[in-house]
């Protein structure tokens, strides 16, 4: 194929999902030939496959349909399906391509698309559905053990994944994957509804955290006594944001709204050890007795 | 301990616990609640403890370790019974002269309160103005009680609510009672808990829930942890009153997961209470029963809100959802659902055991009861107190509170925390209830009172809520995620001095429409604070656009330090502390701050001697250029350098 036939502009779209789909729609409707390459059997993608789609909660294929049709049907496109992409030369503007168009074994211009032969196959073709290897076989032999634990302990109650996911973060000071993705197994629960719920709740964490855990309180009545400041000092001691965990893994700062002792404003919590009416030469003392030293850290 | 088994039986073991206990026994009680608890109460029990043993007074002399008695200013507090002496700031150096003057019975003057006002030392616990002026039904028997010892409770009359509830009355009787004293939601809203109560009791499914909210996100208010803390079986007396009214079986108390000892001494609360018999199957063998677990929140804000709560102990996304239908027709599960909150259970055994009538004396015409506040900021007397409904604003502040430190003027007090509103001083005389506060545009919330004095600026306070808000907003509805990320980032600008004609105007057409266009009450709620605020303190706003000025001199961009040249004393402390090198000058050398470099920490004005105070903070105005003569004055009094 070269890139202008009949004189007229050619482009080639490659994957027919809804963005390949839409961008022949569009392109094809300025004037330009456009060809839609497709690897699997039939145009569509993964859109095909969903229910609901982002933000408005629109059904998937009541959007996708119509545009599958006007794809085919419009002058300008030429679906190429169950076809890939072999060879590719020339430059902008010039390119001429090669396409592998793979055997159907059916005469296409006599299948009236009944589907008797699909339902008659004795070797039925199966739904392409990757096969995701269980994490069963990759998790080391003690976590299985503590996560095991864990689980069979809250299984049977209604509502268990919070608790689970509140027993693991505690044991671990975060939520390991491959333990997210075992209770997902174990549950029947997608891993998609652990991962929202482990990234909603500010005391949950998916990256790994300091042996120390520095808790600063931003709460109003820390605030107006000067919290604010008191999390700058240790951030620019520790060399860390708030939410991050020092280089040597020692320590991981955060930030908490309001701890109930707002009478010893500004708080400073470390491991669960309060320290209370931070000073500037205060925090120093604190972060000292945990192993905090001026010169390693500048 | 075998259960308990009819209400005379509960009668019986109440008597037996009280002949045990002799009124006269001097009693050491220490205070263990949080705030102690982060001064070190800990350690000062230790110490009691074996200043006893050492003494060899153990078994003469009780100790007993309370709950949260409310005055967290003083804390480590100490009151030894019978006398209600009240030992404030007490540390561990201490026990030994504590424990020998109650051998002695004597008085330790240099531990006791003495009244900032007059300098006259307080003995007695209840005379201390901060209790004085208070009404302390609910919080009170914290201070008598070992909330981990279920004996204490029942020996102050605890469970004969219960019992008469379950034996004396019908649950429609119950139902009444409540509704006559008009008990009204303590969580915020002020919805009557009687007709909640009711909506449930009526709907269809089995079983249904009572559910406790303890997810106090208020940051600021900090009442529930110390009820929780202190007097776990007041909650879950009232839960289980409610739970026979509603026809319910199955109960859960949702608590913060930052509110460990709450959840600690809950759950022992909760063993001790089923082990008695006055939780779980056949209560008392009255044929009622209801079974309490606890479910943890993981820290969100938004799970106060109470279709996300229900969401968070399903295991879902915790998000809100469209109301109705209510948790009443369907909540946990799809089943009927009565959420309250913790203080409202608490209220509702005084109800049943001394009735609507009396309780309805206390408060006003339409707000019933008391309620507890956490007062905090800028106070004197920080700490939870517990006030009739109607009471002023000036007598919560003044007479309670202690006042400002400092001397400083009241500017403003932050009710309702990141819901409510700011309300000016110009309004202090206002009676404290939910009709008041929601007229001014503020509300009850769950009780915090934020105290601001002059140092406060209130665009700083806008910012901080909206800072909160738009963290904690689930991102649910557009207009609280996109519209609080809109004020919050117009704030900024505000505060940075980049402020625009027009930008208040802006700021309130927007905070119209996320409170019109959000689901539950975070949305709702959220632009509370800066809509009050630019009502009250439009001024300091217009000084912030029009003059770029900071009248609290609180905004960075707004402010610069600057030293005084006729106060310097050269002593060299601000300049070698400067973290980015911004001050210049030198033995004799009155120091000057190199504006451009200056990060405005505010390290120098921390640091400077009080004697000289030589650093000020500087807004709208131009910074002074330093003086060509830069020999120090007159060096005072007998400083010495330290170089």
């Amino acid at each position: 194929m070269s890139n202008s036939e009949n004189g007229r502009k050619s482009v080639l779209v490659i994957g027919g999902g809804i963005a390949g789909i839409q961008a022949s729609i569009d392109l094809a409707n300025m004037g330009f030939q456009v060809y839609l390459v497709e690897r699997s059997p039939s145009i569509g993608g993964r859109m095909a496959q969903l229910d609901k789609t982002f933000p408005t909660n629109d059904c998937a294929m009541c959007i996708l349909a119509p545009k599958m049709i006007e794809c085919s049907r419009h002058e300008n496109i030429k679906v190429l399906t169950y076809s890939e992409l072999a060879e590719v030369q020339g430059e902008l503007g010039n390119f001429e391509v090669k396409v592998l168009k793979k055997p159907r074994y059916i005469d296409e211009s006599k299948c009236t698309g009944c589907g008797d032969c699909v339902t008659n196959c004795v070797v039925r073709w199966k739904p392409q559905v990757r096969e995701v290897p269980s994490v069963r076989d990759r998790i080391k032999e003690e976590d299985l053990q503590i996560v095991d634990e864990i689980i069979s302990e809250h299984k049977t109650e209604p509502g268990a994944l919070m608790p689970i996911l509140q027993g693991i973060n505690t044991k671990y000071n975060y939520l390991p994957e491959d333990a997210l993705r075992y209770v997902a197994e174990e549950l029947n629960i997608p891993l998609s509804q652990i991962y929202t719920i482990a990234t909603f709740y500010n005391s949950f964490s998916l990256t790994p955290r300091g042996r120390h855990l520095i808790s600063v309180c931003l709460g109003t009545a820390c605030h107006v006594r000067g919290g604010e400041k008191v999390l700058t000092t240790i951030q620019e001691k520790l060399g860390v944001g708030a939410g991050e965990t020092t280089e040597d893994n020692k320590f991981t700062l955060e930030v908490v709204h309001c701890l109930g002792c707002c009478a010893l404003g500004p708080v400073v919590v470390v491991d669960g050890e309060y320290h209370g009416k931070m000073s500037l030469a205060g925090i120093k003392k604190v972060l000292e007795t945990y192993g905090w030293e001026e010169s390693c850290q500048e | 301990m075998p259960r308990v088994n009819s209400p005379s039986e509960l009668e019986k073991l109440r008597a037996e616990i009280l002949s045990k206990r002799d009124p006269d026994k001097p009693c050491i009680a220490i205070c263990s609640g949080t705030g102690c608890h982060a001064y070190g109460s800990e350690r000062v029990n230790a110490a009691f403890e074996e200043e006893l043993k050492k003494q060899g007074l153990e078994g003469k002399i009780d100790i007993r370790r309370t709950g949260c008695h409310g005055f967290c200013e003083r804390g480590t507090l100490v009151v030894i019974y019978p006398d209600e002496i009240c030992y404030t700031n007490v540390q561990p150096e201490d026990a030994i002269e504590v424990v020998q003057s109650v051998k002695e019975k004597k008085v330790i003057d240099r531990l006791l309160y003495s009244d900032p006002v007059t300098g006259e030392k307080i003995t007695r616990e209840p005379d201390i103005p901060f209790y004085k002026h208070q009404q302390r039904i609910i919080f009170g028997p914290n201070r008598w009680i070992d909330p981990k010892n279920i004996e204490d409770y029942i020996s102050l009359g605890g469970y004969s609510a219960l019992s008469k509830a379950l034996f004396q009355m019908t649950p429609d009787q119950v139902l009444q009672e409540v509704k006559r004293a008009n008990l009204r939601g303590r969580g915020g809203a002020g919805f009557p808990a009687g007709m909640k109560w009711s909506f449930c009791r009526a709907a269809k499914g089995e079983p249904k829930y009572v559910v406790c909210n303890a997810d106090e996100g208020d940051p600021g208010a900090y009442m529930d942890r110390s009820l929780l803390e202190g007097n776990p079986h007041s909650v879950l007396e009232g839960m289980l009153i409610g739970a026979y009214a509603i026809g319910a079986s199955k109960g859960y108390v949702y608590v913060r997961t930052e509110y460990p000892l709450a959840i600690q001494n809950l759950e022992i609360a909760i063993e001790q209470a089923m082990e008695y018999g006055l939780l779980g199957e056949n209560i008392l063998n009255s044929g009622f029963s209801l079974t309490i677990k606890i479910a943890q929140g993981a820290g969100a804000f938004v799970c106060g809100e109470e279709t996300a709560l229900i969401a968070s102990i399903e295991g879902r996304n915790p998000e809100p959802v469209i109301r109705p239908p209510f948790p009443a027709q369907s909540g946990l599960w799809g089943k009927p659902t009565n959420i309250n909150n913790v203080e409202t259970w608490a209220n509702v055994p005084l109800i049943i055991n001394r009735g609507a009538e009396w309780y309805s004396q206390i408060g006003t015409e339409r707000s019933k009861g008391t309620k507890i506040f956490s007062l905090v900021g800028k106070i004197n007397n920080t700490g939870l107190v517990e006030v009739p409904m109607g009471i002023t604003l000036r007598e919560i502040i003044y007479d309670i509170g202690g006042g400002i430190p400092g001397g400083k003027d009241f500017k403003a007090v932050q009710t309702g925390g990141p819901s409510g509103g700011c309300i000016p001083s110009s309004l202090i005389d206002i009676p404290v209830d939910y009709e008041h506060l929601e007229e001014i545009g503020s509300m009850m919330g769950s009780g915090g009172m934020v105290v601001m004095d002059e140092d406060t600026c209130i665009v700083d306070v806008a910012r901080f809520f909206t800072d909160f808000t738009r963290d904690e907003s689930c991102g649910r509805c557009n207009s609280c995620r996109e519209g609080l990320d809109a004020l919050f980032e117009i704030l900024t600008r505000i505060s940075k001095g980049e402020g625009k004609e027009g930008d208040l105007e802006l700021l309130e057409d927007l905070g119209k429409a996320i409170k019109d266009f959000s689901l539950c009450g975070l949305g709702q709620t959220a632009p509370n604070p800066v809509l009050t605020t630019i009502k009250y303190f439009r001024d300091e706003y217009e000084a912030h656009i029009k003059e770029k000025r900071c009248p609290a001199k609180v905004c960075k961009n707004l402010i610069s330090y600057y030293i005084e040249p006729d106060k310097c004393q050269a002593c060299m402390i601000c300049l070698r502390n400067c973290p980015v090198g911004a001050i210049d000058g030198g033995k004799g050398l009155v120091h000057v701050i190199n504006q451009e470099n200056c990060s405005k920490c505010g390290t120098c004005l921390d640091l400077c001697p009080p004697r000289f105070s030589a650093v000020v903070k500087l807004s709208g105005e131009v910074v002074p250029t330093p003086p060509l003569s830069r020999e120090v004055a007159g060096r005072k009094g007998s400083y010495k350098r330290t170089s």
